[in-house]
């Protein structure tokens, strides 16, 4: 289907891109958007951000430059919250994107837009980024498949970063076939961001036979949630994988060790944004500098950028970096040998990948700051071990809204998620939203 | 947080807060940072470095280059004769 002529309209409904190319053909290969934090010469980049307002990036990132040298056609910057710092798109400096299973609710974040535009138009492909789960939540919400893939598996060249030891590179798309498909194209060493250069070639195991399920990851599901990961165990066992119940302790400690490091390395990512270089500009040069940088800080920043900024830099001042920073760090090493004691003798950790499906925008106002960033309870941790983790889709709730499995693979090992995901699909009937303008 | 340690924080990260501000992210960050105490009991390991992956040095031959055009990249800047144009230090 060529969806190109009526882009805008299906746009101006589910608002998932922030810029958009004016073609209404195209004989590329395929068409692909890419979350609005991944620079693109052709169109603003500003990260869900009102400070990089007007940036005309001079070079492409990386994974967008691999996939248009593929033959891929970049048509759009998928909508985000504000440097990736939300978990349903909704802390956006301009637009939100909206669920393509019901409008009046999330998409899920940060990738939320890439997440709508995989799910809405068909035959597409979508790079997100994922920090602390923000490919495989936005993909669960929408009834898509989303892969973040070991870290430094992708070039982060051309990232806007949030936290330079936590962001990932991923792909998400209706079709589990283009997970294996666009990661080959997108992965790869490349001399421009050296964390990327250690990866071996390849992807690990071919195929998945065991999964553990860690008890702490089927705790406070809502119960179309538990029904659903009990009837996707029950599936599991039929398709003849081995399905194990184990203990990860160490899972209690990653939410907040994530938020403590994210937000330390986001607080100093971030203070690059000073009104000169980048996006807005327009300010009173004869104010002093240490006034000038503050004026557009104060003025550009969204709601939970200020609150991050804050929670970071509070968390590496002296007299509490050690009790906050130095600590998280120890502890995502905690976590790692919990998931490698794990993955020694299971091929992935399986759990649900949110505790519950899309909520409404007004369900979503009601929450408290610490509320959302508790939903992030199941994505994080692998997030925060740098290992690679993939969601599916596994069913729908009475609402009609879809239900996400989640899979843990070890590093370099994303071998075993492409095999599930595409023995999946032949399983299980997805079901498209009905796109009408 | 109290009021005095946001002011701080927020003055060091180039912030200027409004009173609605000010009040919110105090009762936010301390919602935050008592969850964090979590953290107080959790169990230490110091073997890897910041990233979770092993990192290794990546040196590329010392040979001068122009990968952009530099007037492309002040195409959007802020300037004036070829300089980036900022405010005044004192």
């Amino acid at each position: 289907m060529n969806y190109l002529p009526k882009l805008k309209q299906i746009n101006d409904k589910y608002r998932m891109f922030h810029a958009m190319t004016p073609d209404t053909e195209s004989d590329a290969k395929f068409l692909f958007s890419a979350k609005d934090n991944l620079t693109s010469i052709d169109m603003e980049t500003c990260a869900g951000s009102r400070i990089l307002g007007g940036y005309r990036p001079a070079f492409d990132a990386t994974a967008i430059a691999k996939l248009r040298d593929a033959g891929g056609k970049l048509i759009g910057k998928t909508n985000m919250d504000e440097f990736g710092f939300g978990t349903f798109s909704t802390n956006s400096g301009w637009e939100i994107p909206r669920n393509p299973h019901d409008l009046e609710r999330a998409c899920g974040g940060s990738s939320g837009g890439s997440a709508c535009a995989a799910s809405a138009l068909e035959g597409h492909v979508s790079l997100g980024v994922s920090t602390g789960g923000s490919i495989c939540c936005p993909a669960s919400f929408c009834g898509v498949y989303g892969i973040a893939p070991t870290y430094g598996r992708v070039s982060r060249y051309g990232l806007i970063d949030y936290g330079n030891s936590l962001d990932k590179i991923g792909v998400l798309s209706s079709d589990a076939r283009d997970l294996r498909r666009y990661m080959d194209v997108i992965k790869g060493k490349d001399p421009k961001d050296p964390t990327s250069c250690v990866q071996p070639d390849g992807w690990g195991e071919a195929s998945l036979k065991s999964v553990a399920v860690p008890k702490e990851g089927i705790e406070g599901l809502s119960k179309d949630v538990e029904s659903a990961f009990r009837k996707f165990a029950d599936e599991m066992v039929r398709m003849g994988v081995d399905v194990d119940y184990v203990d990860m302790p160490s899972l209690k400690y990653a939410m907040p060790a994530y938020y403590v490091l994210a937000t330390s390395e986001a607080s100093t990512n971030l203070a690059r944004y000073v009104g000169m270089r980048y996006g807005q500009q327009e300010g009173d040069l004869s104010l002093k500098f240490d006034d000038y940088f503050s004026s557009f800080r104060s003025k550009y920043f969204g709601d939970e950028a200020k609150r991050r900024i804050l929670l970071g830099t509070f968390t590496r001042m002296a007299g509490y970096s050690d009790r906050y920073y130095a600590k998280a760090r120890q502890v995502r090493n905690v976590v790692i040998n919990d998931y490698k004691r794990v993955l020694a003798d299971h091929d992935a950790v399986l759990a649900p990948t949110m505790p519950f499906t899309a909520p409404r925008f007004d369900e979503i106002s009601k929450m408290s700051a610490l509320d959302s960033y508790k939903a992030d309870y199941l994505t994080v941790p692998a997030n925060l071990a740098g290992t690679p983790h993939m969601s599916l889709p596994c069913g729908y709730d009475p609402n009609g809204m879809p239900v996400g499995m989640q899979f843990v693979a070890d590093h370099w090992n994303e071998g075993v998620l492409f095999d599930i995901a595409e023995r999946w699909q032949s399983e299980f009937e997805l079901k498209r939203p009905e796109v009408s303008v | 947080m109290d009021r005095a340690t946001v002011e701080r924080v927020a003055r060091a990260a180039h912030i200027t807060l409004t009173e609605e501000e000010l009040e919110r992210y105090s009762r936010d960050l301390e919602e935050i940072l008592t969850y964090f105490e979590l953290l107080d009991d959790a169990p230490e390991n110091a073997e890897r470095g910041i990233n979770p992956i092993e990192i290794a040095d990546v040196l590329r031959d010392d040979e001068p280059r122009m990968d952009i055009d530099p007037d492309v990249l002040l195409r959007d800047m802020n300037t004036y004769e070829g300089y980036v144009r900022g405010p005044r230090l004192s």
